[in-house]
């Protein structure tokens, strides 16, 4: 159950939303639908290293989309529920019991891996899972194997293994 | 610009009420407890894959010039990229876009991952050139492909 106890959507439902989406950024924006670029947009309006220099980062049209997803979560809540903060974070409650400080630690910790391995391999779920997968394109092919295979082995380590 | 604002808040909304936003939802995806979220993959992937072929293909934006399509070739971080990025998915139940749309839902706690992702991001720009050579990836201007 999701935030205030809200149903999924079905899956078919959401699936065609997303296809729709990223067709017509490309259709009509001329882009290619990629989440994990933004952060380097982002890292690019303060660091001088010539990486954050590429012009491939310049228009921060993904800034303008970081904005947008951060609105769209605001949307879904208040269109469902009064908007307020919460430390929730469901099986990670319920199965680590961890305080608020040990929290933040391991929710930064996941979060520089998902920023140093994004990067690395330059695209996330939607630039190598949706849009590279649809093109059937070999490197986001590597990618989207390599980060479910450790994904999977992670989550059981965890929830089968460290805290069943 | 106003295209990608409002495609992004709708991203956005899908992402929160479909489930991809949601800790337990992405573990249950990992432990194979639940096929919900291989179906939105499969039929997201199943629905872009014609459309961008014949967007490629016939494809003209609004001022007449054909559609680029990106390309994702294999490079050196492919495979360590993302056996890395798993990991971070596993433990946080947020990919990149989640991490902005959970921040909206009001979960205090992806401010946390928010700031990790940007200072890995940052500590992988910043040591490009170091460990460029050792990762054989791309040269500079190139960088490792957007995404």
């Amino acid at each position: 159950m999701l935030l205030h106890d809200l149903e999924p959507w079905h899956f078919a439902i959401a699936g065609a939303g997303i296809a729709a989406i990223t067709l017509t950024l490309q259709a009509v924006g001329n882009r290619a639908l990629g989440v994990s670029t933004g952060l380097e947009e982002f890292c690019s309006l303060a660091s001088k290293a010539p990486y954050f220099a590429r012009p491939e980062l310049r228009s921060h049209w993904r800034l303008v989309m970081f904005a947008g997803l951060v609105c769209g979560g605001v949307l879904s809540s208040i269109t469902s529920g009064p908007w307020q903060p919460t430390w929730n974070a469901g099986m990670l409650d319920t199965r680590l019991h961890l305080d608020h400080a040990s929290k933040i630690a391991w929710f930064f910790a996941g979060g520089l891996l998902t920023g140093v391995g994004t990067r690395m391999a330059g695209g996330c779920t939607s630039g190598h899972g949706i849009y590279g997968m649809a093109r059937m394109q070999p490197g986001s092919l590597v990618s989207v194997l390599a980060f479910m295979a450790s994904g999977i082995l992670t989550a059981n380590l965890l929830w089968r293994v460290i805290a069943p | 610009m106003a295209l990608v604002f409002v495609l992004s808040v709708a991203f956005g909304f899908l992402l929160s009420r479909s489930g991809a936003a949601d800790f337990d939802v992405i573990q249950h995806m990992f432990l194979f407890d639940s096929f919900h979220m291989y179906g939105l993959l499969a039929v997201g992937v199943g629905l872009t894959a014609p459309g961008l072929w014949l967007l490629g293909r016939y494809g003209r934006t609004l001022t007449g010039k054909p559609i680029q399509l990106a390309a994702k070739p294999i490079h050196g971080g492919s495979l360590p990229g993302g056996l890395l990025f798993g990991v971070g998915w596993a433990m946080t139940g947020m990919c990149p876009g989640p991490i902005l749309v959970t921040l909206g839902e009001g979960k205090i706690y992806a401010l946390a991952v928010l700031a990790g992702a940007l200072a890995g991001t940052w500590l992988f720009g910043a040591n490009y050139v170091r460990i460029q050579r050792f990762l054989k990836l791309p040269n500079l201007t190139t960088g490792t492909g957007a995404g």
